[in-house]
């Protein structure tokens, strides 16, 4: 159990694909507990994945529950091993920002709707629809694990990018 | 550091980026935010740069000259202290678009709208398409909406430009999530 620094951008960490898992061992499980316990300190934020705190394998951790935006709609705390989209579909535009990126948020076009499968923190594979925020928050932290940061989504600088609004 | 808007404006063709930036690292300057684009025919140029020492045009001397030769229009503004700081706005995002058959006044009603109440607008483009019997003129814009100013709010007080100008108007918050 421990909150981790956020690794901030131009750590070179954050664009390497990470390591796939081959089985959930205790190391695993220490890593995910690591994700939530950071994810719940931020306050703030609804997921994070294993490259943002130095860990190059496919673990990552969302929770979009308890923002206005996702309330509604979510799966509660998801931990996910070696996730995968397997179906997608619609398009939803969403003004991002990243803990790994701070001050900045950037307009991102995602699937609005996505199948995702992973391994849970007990080993076994699930499959679940995801839509909305929730979605978006998935696919987001997807992309750290394969060194994608939401700068590789955004379509325009010129429109798309500002300081963030007030902490 | 002292702050400059540099805006160059010309025909469109390819090197023009090259050949300014290549003049400005020279005279060591530092380039910050930046927005080029091809409007019309023309390649336009505006860029907020910082010079440790260049505190006027005169500092840029004759840097600029073969920028004219090559028939580019080149103009220097000179900012106070902070202005190369960029204001906190808070607030929703709201995008807006507005099109319909071309006519004269469409961005101006738009606009007059949104500044009697005070939104921010913070990027604007528009565009002339469609053939040349039916032009269709197109903007897109965003802005920053203040607190407890809504969707709705907007459209509502974006209708009667609606009915007036007869263009289509569509305004759509988008979420600002931190993930």
């Amino acid at each position: 159990m421990a909150v981790r620094s956020i690794l901030l951008y131009p750590d070179p960490i954050l664009k390497q694909v990470a390591e796939p898992i081959t089985a959930v061992d205790e190391t695993v499980v220490s890593v995910i507990q690591d994700l939530v316990d950071t994810m719940v300190d931020s306050g703030h934020s609804v997921g994070v994945a294993a490259p943002q705190i130095g860990v190059l394998r496919r673990v990552l951790v969302v929770d979009v529950s308890k923002s206005k935006l996702g309330k509604d709609n979510n799966h509660g705390l998801l931990k996910m091993v070696n996730p995968e989209i397997i179906e997608k579909s619609g398009s939803k535009m969403m003004r991002e920002g990243c803990m790994s990126v701070p001050d900045y948020t950037g307009n991102v076009t995602r699937a609005e709707y996505i199948v995702i499968e992973f391994t849970d923190r007990n080993g076994q594979l699930r499959v679940i629809e995801a839509s909305g925020f929730e979605a978006v928050a998935i696919q987001h932290e997807l992309d750290h694990l394969d060194g994608l940061l939401f700068l590789d989504r955004v379509s325009s600088l010129k429109t798309d990018l500002y300081r963030r609004k007030g902490k | 550091m002292n702050h400059f808007a540099l805006t160059i404006v010309g025909r469109d063709r390819p090197g023009i980026v090259s050949q300014v930036t290549e003049i400005l690292f020279n005279q060591g300057c530092n380039l910050a935010d930046s927005s080029c684009s091809i409007l019309g025919g023309q390649f336009t140029m505006i860029l907020i740069l910082g010079h440790p020492e260049f505190t006027n045009l005169a500092s840029f001397g004759e840097a600029f000259k073969p920028l004219e030769d090559a028939d580019l229009t080149v103009a220097l503004r000179v900012l106070k202290p902070g202005g190369e700081i960029r204001p906190q706005i808070d607030g929703d995002i709201c995008m807006i678009s507005v099109y319909g058959a071309d006519k004269p006044g469409i961005v101006y009603h738009v606009a007059q709208v949104l500044s009697e109440k005070q939104v921010n607008i913070t990027d604007l483009n528009t565009k002339l398409v469609g053939t040349e019997e039916r032009p269709v003129y197109v903007m897109v814009l965003e802005a920053v909406l203040a607190a407890g100013v809504e969707e709705e709010d907007v459209n509502h007080w974006l209708a009667p430009v609606r009915d007036e100008l007869q263009v289509d108007i569509t305004v759509r918050t988008i979420p600002t999530v931190e993930l």
